[in-house]
């Protein structure tokens, strides 16, 4: 769509794509909270929660349709993401789990797919509030099962390490854990996704400037380069994208396990 | 709650240090250099010496690969 908006502008000169790509007006005029990315988010929501009925509310022994698909994603958030940190309590913390990687990858694929194309996640809010979920939860968890004092013992002086060090030490963990850990959390997956996006949109605008707009026999093969270029992004952004929500869920787990059990 | 008395290395306990170590890296780095750094920019702001701000910042991003190491390392 920015694409049209940007061609339309009748400029002589190729610009390329900038943050103008993020503004997205109200959908409804008036509601100025009801953008592109709200109605994304809800509409991920929606196709999350459909997509588990459908594969879990009526399990048969043998697996057909989106049960099989709904499996195989279970099984690869318990084996890959809730068994190597949460161990024994994986099972309990499924649920949680399987929905913010599903959430989140879906999430991530609005970002390629036809006509929507804008992955939630380049709104930063939007894994703002997925982070500070997290952290509000390992932050509960390791003082419901390690007391307040030794939340903060377990976490700033762990056991094993010379007594001078740990002046040094203790504030770097504490600051680590309390404030740059959940900040990081949501950064990574935000600036991915919006990273992506602009190359994406980079990409096929100089396909769309060169080969449509403004074709002459000395830019049309860079026209090509840019098509060429925007189908090889487009896979390589899945890939991030899948990547992307698997961290994301990973180390949602890593933060709940050591909060359950304090590292060693 | 399950009780987790027993230790016993599992390969999962590996995956688990080292995507741990891995992923938490940044975030230990960033908190050294923040902590130390802006000490040492404090430090540059009230004494004039300006070559204290990259100690902090060097200083700060070494303790916090020594803490990653003494974590998670063997």
């Amino acid at each position: 769509m920015s694409t049209l908006t940007l061609l339309a502008s009748g400029e002589d000169k190729f610009t390329p794509p900038g943050l103008e790509l993020f503004d997205s007006p109200p959908i409804i005029p008036g509601v100025v909270w009801f953008t592109k990315p709200v109605l994304l988010a809800l509409l991920s929501t929606l196709i999350v929660v459909a997509f588990c009925w459908s594969a879990f509310a009526k399990p048969k022994l043998v697996p057909r349709g989106a049960q099989n698909i709904g499996e195989m994603g279970y099984m690869f958030v318990r084996d890959q993401v809730a068994r190597p940190f949460l161990g024994k309590d994986a099972d309990r913390w499924m649920g949680p789990l399987l929905s913010i990687f599903l959430l989140v990858w879906v999430w991530n694929l609005m970002g390629v797919l036809p006509l929507l194309q804008f992955p939630v996640a380049s709104h930063i809010a939007f894994p703002i509030v997925l982070a500070l979920g997290v952290y509000f939860l390992k932050l509960y968890l390791g003082i419901k099962h390690q007391g307040l004092i030794g939340y903060f013992k377990n976490m700033m002086f762990p056991p094993g390490l010379p007594k001078p060090i740990y002046l040094l030490l203790a504030p770097i963990e504490l600051l680590s854990t309390m404030i740059i850990a959940p900040f990081t959390h949501a950064v990574r997956l935000f600036a991915n996704m919006f990273a992506g996006h602009l190359i994406l949109a980079f990409f096929s605008l100089v396909g769309f400037w060169f080969l449509f707009e403004k074709l002459t026999p000395l830019g049309a093969p860079i026209g090509v380069i840019g098509v060429v270029m925007t189908i090889a992004m487009t896979g390589f952004e899945m890939f991030i994208q899948f990547l992307q929500a698997f961290l994301f869920a990973m180390l949602a787990a890593m933060y709940i396990g050591n909060s359950l059990h304090p590292s060693h | 709650m399950p009780a987790m008395s027993e230790k016993k290395i599992r390969p999962e306990d590996d995956a688990r240090d080292f995507a741990g170590a891995a992923w938490s890296i940044p975030s230990y780095l960033l908190s050294g250099m923040a902590l130390y750094g802006g000490a040492g920019w404090l430090l540059s702001k009230w004494t004039g010496v300006i070559v204290f701000t990259p100690i902090g910042l060097i200083l700060g991003v070494a303790l916090a690969v020594y803490l990653v190491y003494r974590k998670h390392g063997r």
